[in-house]
């Protein structure tokens, strides 16, 4: 009994501390799809890349 | 992510606004940095070298207009032979350099300096990666970065996972099979070798159980994430932890500053030595800095075999539930120890690297065609590498590196130290040819 409730507070536990990565990792996939449709829609492109680049030769 | 910080909670936002603004700008200045210097100015070296090489060589001495015209006649042929399908590649536009410099290097038969300095630059590997991660520690460790800062710096370090995600562009499924498998087997041998083998020395060391599960996770395959995972399962004590944090912390940037000269010193070829830090480098985020450093090939390398080697994460954690939980109870003879597997591969596994896997098959199906495959895994990636690894050099902080000792201090320098010994050798031996991504 002792020993299934020790488990369950670590389940727990490591569950918490994974929970905040794993919201992380659904917000990062979010930011490439829509920098990917961006891209392929056009609307960023090669020129919009070269203009963050002020110093140039 | 650290222990607070939570990208996604929108309460935290505001909290996280001024430190993130830093990281983009400081992304921003050390790109603008990046583009010319070490790719515009390394050019020009290489340009200016070619002309006063044809004047050392006492060739009749061309003025400016012929020189312009001689390079931009040049670029329209090999152009009008790849438009014909005799050339494969599409040639890049030709480097011209300006009047006052051609002019310079005909009249002294010498190069300008800020052309060498741009070489220089290029030769020791000084990008912006290095820029971003020796001035983040730079500024972190004198100046300090003030705590309101803080919180946005740390959000701006998951910034790389959209880099590695968007990478996936480049690859087609054979590669990533072919370099999948190889650093599948470079992750079992090594990755959970060190897991199994600190687990077994520790206990034959009278180790302390939940330090040694941390070093297990922590030094065996992914650093702090890993550490901070197995923490509740084997029941760390908080100075364990830090220990435990601080060693990690240590090595893996020992091993991000001095990888990628120590690649070079061994002359490995850029896809051997991505798969030699994918392998032996212990944190996504010091692993493809390191690999980014030393070229775009190795990081193509690099990134597979990571995505292997965090892959494995529900595995080590299960390995210290069953080592450190499960074992020790059967053998005291508690009944009904067991481990739910299924739940926690379902919990550990870094779904990010789905995206990954969307990409290239995206690739795959020839959604990415020549420039925009250009843009996506060359221009982007480097501007989300480049947010990251602003808040990365930020974070590195001495006092954390302090923290490192004891027992754990020893095992895990050890431990990690001939990991990456192994491996390097290991991966020498194979070459570069089984590594090689194809562009």
């Amino acid at each position: 009994m002792q020993q299934e409730k020790k488990s369950a507070e670590l389940e727990e536990r490591a569950r918490e501390t994974f929970s905040v990565e794993r919201r992380e990792d659904y917000a990062v996939l979010v930011i490439a799809t829509i920098v990917v449709l961006l891209v392929l829609l056009g609307i960023i492109d090669k020129k919009i890349i070269s203009a963050l680049y002020v110093l140039k030769y | 992510m650290s222990v607070g910080i939570d990208l996604t909670d929108v309460r935290q936002w505001p909290k996280m606004f001024w430190g993130f603004i830093v990281c983009l700008l400081l992304a921003w200045i050390v790109l603008q940095y990046d583009n010319y210097v070490v790719g515009d100015l390394h050019r020009g070296y290489r340009e200016a070298s070619k002309v006063l090489k044809d004047v050392k060589e006492g060739k009749p001495i061309k003025t400016y207009e012929e020189y312009v015209n001689e390079k931009k006649e040049a670029y329209k042929k090999a152009l009008q032979k790849y438009e014909a399908g005799l050339e494969k590649k599409k040639p890049s536009k030709p480097f011209i350099l300006k009047k006052n410099d051609y002019e310079y290097i005909v009249q002294n038969k010498d190069i300008p300096g800020k052309f060498v300095f741009g070489e220089r630059m290029h030769q020791f590997q000084f990008t912006y990666v290095a820029v971003l991660l020796l001035g983040g520690m730079l500024i972190r460790n004198t100046i300090g970065v003030p705590k309101f800062l803080q919180p946005g710096t740390v959000a701006a370090r998951p910034f790389i996972k959209p880099g590695i995600i968007i990478l996936g562009a480049y690859y087609m499924w054979s590669d990533v099979l072919r370099v999948g498998l190889i650093g599948l087997i470079l992750v079992v041998i090594f990755v959970m070798g060190t897991a199994i083998a600190i687990s077994i020395w520790g206990r034959k060391a009278k180790a302390d159980d939940g330090l040694m599960g941390l070093m297990s996770a922590g030094v065996g395959i992914c650093g702090v994430s890993a550490a901070v995972a197995v923490a509740p399962v084997v029941n760390a004590k908080p100075r364990d932890f830090f220990y435990a944090i601080g060693t990690i912390l240590l090595f893996g940037t020992v091993a991000l500053f001095t990888f990628p000269y120590i690649g070079k010193f061994l002359d490995m070829p850029q896809p051997v030595y991505g798969a030699w830090v994918g392998t032996a480098i212990l944190n996504t985020a010091q692993l493809v800095a390191a690999a980014t450093w030393y070229g775009h090939e190795a990081l193509l390398t690099a990134n597979v075999v990571n995505i292997v080697r965090i892959g494995f994460i529900p595995i080590v954690v299960l390995w210290c539930i069953y080592y450190y939980v499960v074992r020790p109870a059967r053998q005291a003879g508690e009944a009904g120890a067991s481990v739910n597997t299924i739940q926690v591969i379902k919990e550990k596994f870094p779904v990010f690297i789905l995206g990954f896997f969307a990409m290239v098959t995206l690739n795959e199906i020839g959604v990415f065609a020549g420039e925009i495959k250009d843009l996506l895994g060359r221009d982007i990636v480097k501007i989300f590498m480049a947010i990251g690894f602003a808040g990365v050099g930020l974070n590195i902080a001495f006092e954390d590196l302090r923290k490192a000792g004891g027992t754990a201090f020893v095992i895990g320098i050890v431990a990690a130290t001939v990991k990456a010994v192994l491996a390097a050798l290991f991966v020498m031996a194979i070459g570069p040819g089984p590594f090689t991504i194809k562009q």
